[in-house]
């Protein structure tokens, strides 16, 4: 895949997921946004997965599943969710819901929604991939609200115990989460050195750079697994939504709808 | 009865690749043979319950069937939403083996009793809850769960228990009748199983005593028809009265307008501060052999 073209299929999650947001009168359209570029990098750029050779895919847990849209829209451009089917997202009879359940479609590798729980099956599965001498990767999105619960640190402590190089955890490091900013609630930073200490390689990039995000998903040390720091704006690329806490919450209205749309074009 | 269970596992890890035996520090003389045999296949993920469920899930996911093994508390209430949204929404073939059934543990304290298990288990749809009463249950429930592709959970006192059932115990996905009677029938799950079947020595009128180790998908028609010539069914648990064993058979008589009087034994739904231990406990809530008997005696209006 050419880095050159990661930006346009970001561009279009992105579009994705303002049109089944203002259809479905969703939130947590900030949330979702911040994590494009990542999401886009790891599916177009970073993991191996190929519809025609299924069962070794790479696997991807979306731990922060309230970024869902994110993950719809992404798996939707990728061929493995049907436009069809991203368009019944959160409708009444419909066919996604708001947060992840892996029964409804394939791509959704683990149900989540609560936070603190996806990272821990992701370690599950490298650690028992690794057993198996299965050459798959395992792929976990975290939010940085989300890494204040205490399931992070456990796992955290254990993961880099057993070794696990196969295993790549992602930051959705935007400073905003629910009702408050991580660096303004509690001792958040420094992040980088927190996971050194808990026996990760760990590493911070730009979130929306492509180069940066192709750079950290590469390689590894052996024998330890990784955590990169993305830091991103919630709301990226919609210059009204972006770093606002409101659109953790709001909806996108038909009018904000053809607003974002405009904006989105310029991006 | 956890040897038996352990045992059974270790049995079947030597055969079965995928088997995988998870603790959260506990097992100390009890899972030292299988940590030996199948280091590879064994984690002491340590005192982070969460994570335990969590990597279980995970584990179950990328193909192992996975056993966890800790006391109650810490395999299903410490980490109750990993247990619901990691293991049983998920639907992955992880069974927990919670030990310290009941107040087991008598005088540890109300944190390491487990009265309430049943109640919060049983409203978690796909786990199948399994209470054996002796150990050759206990090796059936194993089999079972090495077998089964749900979440299942056994709930299992400690070990040295003597064995109740005189012939074979085929089937425990059934009621397990222990002797035939009339008119009253007690039916039973786990260790309590002994105050039972020494109350049964000291009635004059013996009622039909029925071991009910699956409670949960509870076998409702077989049940149904062991009770045929029963008025009044008296259930004996080491659990809370509310929300066990008496609760399901009470919503069961309820929902299907059977006609039959039913009387619960239990632990009263408190937090405990009596310290005794587990006989004095069960004697305390009226679930030894004597307070057994004297209900079965008033069961058939003598007592």
């Amino acid at each position: 895949m050419d880095v050159h073209r990661l930006p346009d299929i970001a561009e279009k999650v992105r579009r994705l997921i303002l049109e089944i947001a203002c259809r479905s009168r969703s939130a947590h359209v900030g949330s979702s946004l911040s994590c494009v570029d990542i999401l886009t990098t790891l599916y177009f750029h970073a993991m191996k997965i190929d519809k025609n050779d299924w069962k070794n895919r790479d696997i991807f847990v979306l731990s922060k599943a309230h970024a869902a849209m994110a993950l719809y829209s992404t798996l939707a451009c990728k061929g493995i969710i049907s436009m069809k089917k991203l368009s019944g997202y959160m409708q009444n009879d419909g066919t996604l819901p708001a947060h992840l359940d892996r029964f409804t479609s394939p791509g959704i590798e683990v149900s989540a929604g609560s936070l603190g729980h996806g990272f821990n099956i992701a370690i599950g599965m490298a650690h028992g991939y690794k057993l198996k001498r299965d050459g798959r990767r395992v792929f976990a999105l975290i939010g940085d609200g989300e890494s204040e619960e205490g399931s992070i640190w456990e796992g955290a402590m254990f993961a880099s115990k057993l070794k696990l190089d196969n295993l790549t955890v992602i930051m959705d490091r935007n400073d905003l989460q629910g009702y408050g900013r991580p660096s303004e609630l509690c001792h958040f930073e420094p992040m980088e050195d927190k996971w050194k200490a808990f026996g990760w390689k760990a590493l911070r990039v730009d979130g929306h750079s492509f180069t940066e995000l192709k750079g950290a998903l590469k390689g590894g040390e052996k024998g330890k697994p990784k955590v990169i720091i993305a830091e991103t704006t919630k709301g990226k690329g919609v210059p009204f939504m972006e770093d606002e806490m409101k659109w953790h919450y709001f909806i996108v209205t038909d009018e904000l709808r053809e607003e974002a749309m405009r904006h989105l074009c310029k991006y | 009865m956890r040897n038996s269970v352990i045992e059974r596992i270790t049995k079947e890890a030597g055969k079965k690749k995928d088997i995988f035996l998870i603790t959260g520090d506990a097992g100390f003389g009890v899972l030292d043979n299988y940590k030996k045999s199948f280091p590879e296949r064994f984690l002491n993920l340590g005192v982070a319950e969460q994570n335990m469920i969590g990597m279980a899930s995970g584990l179950g996911l990328s193909g192992f069937k996975v056993f966890v093994y800790n006391i109650v508390p810490f395999v299903l209430y410490r980490c109750y939403e990993q247990v619901r949204n990691d293991i049983c929404y998920q639907n992955v073939p992880v069974t927990l083996i919670g030990i310290g059934s009941g107040v087991t543990y008598s005088p540890q304290g109300v944190t390491h009793y487990s009265v309430e298990d049943i109640a919060l288990a049983r409203t978690l749809p796909n786990l199948v809850i399994l209470s054996p009463s002796d150990p050759i249950e206990a090796v059936k429930c194993a089999e079972y769960a090495i077998k089964s592709k749900d979440p299942v959970y056994i709930r299992i006192a400690k070990s040295g228990e003597p064995v109740i059932h005189t012939g074979r115990v085929k089937d425990i996905t059934r009621p397990v009748v222990l002797n035939e009677g009339e008119g009253v029938a007690v039916l039973f799950h786990g260790s309590v199983s002994t105050e039972v079947v020494s109350a049964l020595k000291g009635v004059d009128r013996r009622p039909k005593a029925v071991s009910v180790p699956m409670l949960q998908p509870m076998d409702f028609s077989s049940l149904e028809k062991e009770l045929k010539a029963i008025h009044t069914i008296i259930t004996v648990e080491e659990h809370f009265v509310e929300g066990g064993l008496g609760s399901i058979i009470a919503e069961w008589i309820v929902s299907e307008r059977l006609d039959y009087r039913l009387i619960k034994l239990g632990i009263k739904n408190e937090f405990i501060h009596k310290i005794t231990n587990n006989a004095g406990m069960r004697s305390h809530y009226g679930i030894s052999s004597e307070g057994i008997k004297g209900a079965i005696e008033k069961a058939y209006g003598n007592g």
